[in-house]
């Protein structure tokens, strides 16, 4: 049934129509008549807008508008702290600047002591 | 001075009193002229620094470089809004070019300011036609969140900076940048001077803005019509520079213990910032996201107080100013053809729009710090400070500068390169005027390289 094909431009017959072959029950024939109704209404809308010659503007494509709005406005609203993004946070945002400020602080610290004491070699010029 | 401030405020009877048909280019035009006339103060007249003919308003090297962008910016805001406002009423349209005029005249008197207080004025003062424009003109309905954020975090940051400037009047006894550089530091060793000094450079932190208090800029940037955008980026970031730059000067030797968190934020919000560029779906996030990055070294740079790093930051933030500004108006140029700022739709311009892809290659490669550009004589001379003050800086700058090229670069292929979407048929020609605006924008940062003193400041 998989690789049953019919002629260019013939019909397919009534016994291997997939819903009398898998014997669908008729709620379910009618909603994928439904569902192929509104596949051509949208597809009609599109094309319509794709030929129309005064058209200049783009085709709004509304899974575009909600993907873009997803991912830039409405990422806090679904925001929850759970154990993984109290951990990413902390891991990201406070224990970088704390890390970091302990080793500028304690190489500052050993440089203005070999400072103080007479050691720090400056071999470069950087200024004239 | 006055040649410059007195022409500015003649701008607004040139809006509200030329016939229609006649605005746009008379005010092109005299703003372009002040442009001209501004480029004279690059001769400095004396060797000590401050050129000034009265108390109250005086250039020196620092605010030259800046007070020249700020000229130079006006007429290319005007070119770059004259699309959108257009089919507006006429007297909204005087109102728009009146707000910026406004900007501008407030920007010159407060890069020109010799009172602290007289800058504070005019650095509140550019908030509000800022705000307007921002919340008036934007184009979707998060202007009004956008111009919230914008307003109360730098008002919140900038309240400190009021009290901490009448302190600093009460124990001093004045606030004139001509002797507070002379005068004595204050060495109160206590919690109310360490808050003291938190107050003075908190305001400027949060324009710049630095990575914790970052995040009204993309928001505004976003939301705003281009002509705020390019204000934005190019020059209102600045002024925070410029503020802290000032403000350094009297608050040592404090400096040297209380600036590590804000370093320490500046340079990791150079990475994270970078990484949420590659990220971004919307072409305005993304350069807005790239300009807190960029201020981020700069930020570095001021904090460390050494002469290569003032000399870098004001590098960077000419170059940064002139060159964001740029992105803003390619963005435009793609955001009025196809109405929408999705990156995955203004795919492939390369092929449809070739003039225009030299345009976006020369801003990105800018934008990406390429030699010989201004931009690389910044972030050098600031990454080799940083390195000089400690040498595990590296690892941060010199990721952010990999992180940098991989946005930039990221920005470039997917707006030039790839398969043009098929829906998309009504991309009109670019006009000569958007050619004209990129031509502006791009030959002073390549003109740049042959002159850089100019920018350098009074550190060299």
């Amino acid at each position: 049934m998989a690789d049953y094909k019919e002629a260019p431009l013939a019909t397919r017959p009534k016994t291997l129509d997939p819903a009398e072959y898998f014997n669908l029950s008729h709620d379910y024939r009618r909603a994928e008549e439904d569902r192929a109704a509104l596949r051509a209404r949208l597809k009609r809308q599109y094309i319509l807008q794709l030929n129309n010659p005064h058209r200049k503007e783009l085709i709004e494509d509304p899974a575009l508008t909600r993907w873009t709005y997803a991912r830039t406005n409405n990422i806090y609203p679904n925001f929850r702290p759970t154990p993984k993004t109290s951990l990413l946070g902390a891991l990201f945002g406070v224990v970088p600047l704390f890390v970091l400020y302990f080793v500028f602080k304690t190489d500052r610290d050993k440089r203005e002591d070999k400072i103080k004491a007479g050691n720090f070699q400056r071999p470069y010029k950087l200024t004239s | 001075m006055l040649k410059i401030l007195v022409p500015t405020l003649m701008l607004f009877p040139t809006i509200w009193l030329s016939s229609p048909k006649w605005l746009w280019p008379t005010a092109t035009a005299q703003s372009l002229l002040i442009a001209f006339i501004s480029l004279t103060w690059l001769k400095w007249t004396s060797e000590t620094g401050w050129s000034t003919s009265n108390m109250y308003l005086a250039t020196d090297p620092l605010s030259t470089p800046l007070l020249v962008l700020t000229c130079w910016l006006l007429p290319l805001m005007i070119l770059a809004s004259q699309n959108h406002i257009y089919p507006e009423p006429i007297a909204r349209q005087r109102l728009y070019i009146t707000l910026l005029a406004s900007l501008q005249t407030f920007l010159i008197m407060a890069f020109g300011a010799t009172e602290i207080i007289m800058f504070y004025i005019m650095f509140e003062a550019t908030l509000i036609p800022t705000l307007i424009i921002i919340t008036r003109w934007g184009n979707q309905t998060e202007r009004l969140n956008a111009g919230t954020y914008f307003l109360f975090y730098t008002l919140a940051g900038s309240l400190p900076l009021l009290v901490a400037l009448l302190l600093l009047q009460q124990t001093t006894g004045t606030l004139s940048m001509f002797i507070l550089q002379y005068s004595q530091p204050l060495t109160l060793n206590s919690w109310g001077h360490s808050i003291w000094w938190a107050g003075c450079l908190i305001a400027f932190l949060v324009k710049m803005p630095l990575y914790g208090v970052h995040l009204w800029l993309p928001k505004a940037h976003v939301e705003a019509p281009v002509a705020g955008s390019m204000v934005l980026a190019a020059v209102l970031l600045k002024l925070g520079g410029y503020g802290m730059m000032r403000m350094m000067v009297m608050l040592d030797p404090l400096s040297k213990e209380l600036a590590y968190p804000f370093i320490i934020l500046a340079l990791w919000g150079i990475l994270m910032t970078g990484s949420i560029c590659l990220r971004q779906t919307d072409l305005k996030s993304l350069i807005a996201y790239s300009s807190v990055s960029h201020m981020g070294l700069v930020a570095g740079g001021i904090l460390i107080q050494t002469s290569w790093g003032f000399t870098g930051a004001i590098i960077l933030m000419i170059a940064h100013g002139l060159v964001s500004s740029a992105l803003f108006c390619l963005a435009n140029t793609a955001y009025e053809r196809t109405h929408s700022r999705t990156m995955v739709l203004a795919r492939g311009l390369q092929m449809i729009f070739p003039l225009t892809a030299v345009w976006w290659f020369v801003a990105n490669l800018a934008n990406l710090a390429l030699p010989p550009l201004p931009n690389l004589m910044g972030e050098i001379m600031i990454i080799t400070t940083l390195f000089n003050w400690s040498p595990w800086t590296i690892m941060l700058t010199g990721l952010g500068t990999l992180i940098t090229a991989a946005y930039s670069l990221y920005l470039f292929l997917m707006t030039q390169r790839g398969p043009a979407p098929n829906h998309i048929k009504g991309l009109s020609p670019f006009h000569t005027r958007e050619h004209l605006l990129m031509v502006l924008h791009l030959l002073p940062v390549i003109l740049l390289v042959t002159k850089p003193e100019l920018m350098w400041g009074w550190c060299h």
